[in-house]
């Protein structure tokens, strides 16, 4: 569940402290690679800051995933937890203990052993400064060892999602103890990953290979992330060699792109969503009538093709058709002559204004939006497109200042990231002001049930509340699109989007 | 230091009035009122505006100019990384400028209405005209993509690899030096044109000087002073970074700093990048003053 990934453009990059020196600085010069078997990926953004426990950037993120690790990781086909720095644990029978058996013989790239210490010191910075993560010890009164190789988890209540707290993003990385003093996180680093944070500038971040990986060593030699934001120049630059990995595809060549034989181009279904949120104080858009109207005038499909050209898969709830969790739930179908009558019958009097807040941090909301306009109009919904910079978006939403807007959620995998914090009364992310006390309650009984068939059904059930009332407009599902160089084998594409290089091969 | 101390005062105030607030972006969308309010206080953003401004200001007066926000870098580090290569692509887009402006400038001037002068009112009229965002990418698609002859993009050091260096400043140095030279070009023209027509060019004339010394001595040094202007207040503008073909061809300058701590409303960065634009324009101007006093004597007086 990443928290966010604002596709940072973010300021930084620490200062090459070791300048490169002539063994990692890759030639990406016209020529095809020499033999230096390092993996060049061509990323969308620079990192801003490499204290895993911190940033909230993806760009940061990508490099952080092959650093550091965690207790439990998502296994990369279907994003169960699966062992990591853990090996196994046990659940009380009351489900308030959690006891995790640390594995035995691994390495922080200092040399210094892993233990319990390590664990409990980097949980308990998360906890104790208040760092954003802190909110996925929620349910967590205590972090202690109990040996060097046992680490005891005590809860307030029954966590059924703790695993995918505690391990579905870098975000929850393991620090060795006391690293916050001894290091200058924001631009060092001290994992026990497959690769060694090297050097990072304003144009690349550069990892070497860890020889004592615990799983391993990587195959490659190193990975240098080349931060390219045009993402023509970065498809130019796989094709011509200078780079083998890319995740910054132009959408809307996806199609073109899979008969080219310099290329080879994947897509899987991502976990994120995108959806439009009404401001439920802001008559009318507190009847629901007028909600369900709005959801009835938009064709999903369509908007989806001008998002993403295709590579989206349309979806009138939150969780994608691979999880487990997916809810096959479409009461919506494009209906104008519905949404006419059930505005007439809210009362409201056509054209009605409604304002769409977008940012262009998120380009894909602008150009959905125009499509959502053009479909509203034809019910006398007049859409005024509000294109704002992402941190004007954000204080408006906080301040309540707006019709309507449009955003995505990213990284989400359990069904209480989907839905407890956007749809609870008072959630701290329901700013739409939504309020259903069934809802609230199935939510609630959600977070403790821990067996996973009763546990989805509860899910199911306040999915088909939140959807009928239009808590959310749920719109689709993209899919992750990534591209590189014929022959490069070992890597996985993965729907939460992390991006691992440990196993990969160059060509 | 009056100049300086008055835009000081503005830049902060200005950065602060925009509209966003950073601790909230820094946390990304998911809203968590505990670690919004530790992140807060922790970047002293709790404290009121002048309190604020006098701390800014103080650590400023020494050289430093803070930490930035999202990185935890000091700003001064993150603008040193920077310089290199906004000098570099400064430089040669001036260059590239006056290689384009000053031939093509002068011969339109001497040859008025010619087909050159046409010519080149077109070319010029198609480098101001032409998005630079456009010419990048059809730069980066022919010469990268369809001939392979240049990276894509990207920046390397001088010292490092210096052919590298070369190849990933033609392009962008190429699309920058097109805007500015067809800036430039009009001016060259309008005031070699306006010299030609000088009553001392037409006694110069009469006096039987050889018309190539007309040229040089008469005309050239006169039309030279409105040159050093433009191309003075064109390499400010290229100083303060040049956001969009940094952008597409990944050179880490000075705009594509600014822009990200825009976008991240990262306070301590943006008022050091603004600050130096401003240190960057004074001293532009002083030079540019120099050198009009070194051309033209009268002006000594």
């Amino acid at each position: 569940m990443r928290a966010t990934r604002p596709l940072a453009l973010a300021a930084a990059g620490a200062l090459a402290l070791t300048a490169c020196g002539g063994g990692d600085s890759v030639d990406t010069g016209g020529g095809g690679g020499g033999g230096d078997n390092t993996l060049v990926a061509a990323v969308s953004a620079q990192p801003d800051q490499f204290d895993p426990h911190v940033t909230t950037a993806y760009a940061s993120f990508q490099v952080l995933e092959n650093v550091y690790d965690t207790l439990v990781v998502p296994d990369p086909e279907d994003l169960t937890m699966q062992p990591s720095l853990a090996t196994e644990w046990q659940t009380s029978d009351d489900g308030l203990e959690w006891r995790f058996t640390l594995r035995d013989g691994v390495t922080f790239h200092d040399g210094s052993e892993f233990d319990s210490a390590d664990v409990v010191y980097s949980y308990n910075r998360i906890i104790d400064e208040e760092l954003s993560n802190s909110f996925r010890f929620q349910n967590v009164e205590s972090v202690e060892a109990d040996g060097a190789d046992t680490v005891v988890l005590t809860l307030s209540q029954p966590t059924p999602n703790l695993l995918e707290r505690i391990g579905s993003f870098k975000g929850m990385a393991i620090l060795p103890e006391n690293a916050a003093e001894d290091l200058d996180l924001t631009t060092e680093a001290n994992g026990t990953g497959p690769f060694q944070l090297e050097s990072s500038d304003a144009s690349s971040t550069v990892l070497t290979a860890y020889e004592d990986y615990w799983d391993g060593a990587p195959s490659v030699d190193g990975v240098e992330f080349q931060y390219i934001t045009e993402p023509a120049a970065a498809l130019t630059a796989l094709q011509n060699g200078e780079v083998q990995w890319t995740d910054n595809v132009p959408p809307q060549q996806i199609e073109s792109l899979g008969g080219d034989d310099d290329v080879e181009l994947e897509t899987t279904p991502s976990v994120d969503y995108w959806y439009m949120s009404m401001n439920y104080g802001r008559p009318p858009f507190d009847n629901r009538d007028v909600r369900r109207a709005i959801s009835f005038a938009l064709d999903r499909e369509e908007i989806a093709e001008a998002a993403w050209f295709g590579a989206a898969q349309p979806n009138q709830t939150a969780i994608p058709e691979d999880s487990f969790f997916h809810l096959d739930y479409s009461p919506f179908e494009r209906d104008p002559e519905q949404a006419r009558q059930l505005l007439q019958q809210a009362g409201v009097t056509t054209p009605l204004t409604m304002g769409l807040m977008v940012t262009d941090e998120y380009p894909e909301t602008v150009t959905a939006a125009q499509v959502i306009a053009s479909q509203l109009d034809e019910v006398g919904i007049d859409v005024q497109i509000e294109q704002l910079d992402f941190a004007t978006w954000l204080d408006r939403q906080g301040a309540g200042d707006y019709d309507a807007f449009y955003l995505g959620w990213l990284g989400n995998l359990d069904p209480a990231a989907y839905y407890q914090e956007q749809h609870q009364t008072d959630g701290p992310n329901n700013y739409q002001g939504y309020s259903n006390p069934q809802v609230d309650q199935l939510l609630q009984q959600g977070a403790t049930e821990t067996d996973d068939e009763a546990r989805k059904e509860i899910y199911d059930q306040a999915a088909k509340i939140i959807v009928d009332d239009v808590s959310y407009l749920y719109l689709y599902n993209p899919d992750v699109v990534q591209a590189w160089a014929p022959g490069l084998s070992g890597y996985q594409i993965r729907a939460d989007k992390a991006i691992n290089f440990e196993n990969v091969e160059l060509p | 230091m009056v100049v300086l101390a008055g835009v000081s005062v503005i830049v902060f105030a200005l950065v602060h009035l925009v509209p966003g607030d950073p601790v909230r972006l820094a946390l990304g969308t998911r809203f968590n009122q505990d670690a919004y309010d530790t992140l807060r206080e922790r970047s002293g953003l709790d404290l009121p505006l002048v309190q604020q401004f006098f701390t800014w200001l103080g650590s400023a007066v020494t050289g430093d100019l803070g930490v930035s926000f999202r990185s935890g870098d000091t700003v001064t580090s993150l603008i040193a990384e920077r310089l290199p290569a906004t000098l570099t692509l400064a430089l040669a887009s001036i260059l590239v400028a006056l290689l384009i402006a000053i031939p093509l400038g002068t011969i339109s001037a001497l040859r008025p209405r010619s087909i050159i002068d046409r010519f080149a009112t077109v070319i010029s009229q198609f480098g101001i005209s032409v998005p630079d965002f456009w010419m990048a990418i059809v730069l980066i698609l022919v010469f990268a993509g369809t001939l392979g002859w240049l990276p894509s993009g990207g920046y390397v050091a001088l010292s490092e690899d210096p052919l590298g260096w070369l190849q990933r400043l033609v392009m962008p140095a190429v699309v920058t030096g097109t805007v500015s030279g067809a800036v430039i070009t009009r001016f060259v023209r309008s005031s070699v044109l306006e010299a030609i027509g000088a009553d001392h060019v037409r006694t110069a004339q009469a006096k039987g000087l050889p018309a190539r010394q007309v040229f040089t001595w008469h005309v050239l040094r006169n039309a030279l002073l409105p040159l050093v202007t433009v191309t003075g207040v064109q390499l400010a503008y290229l100083l303060s970074g040049v956001v969009v073909v940094e952008i597409v061809f990944s050179w880490p300058g000075l705009g594509q700093l600014a822009l990200q701590s825009v976008q991240a409303r990262d306070y301590p960065v943006l008022q050091g990048a603004i600050l130096l634009f401003a240190v960057v324009f004074l001293v532009i101007n002083l030079v540019v003053d120099l050198l009009y006093t070194a051309i033209d004597p009268r002006i000594r007086r």
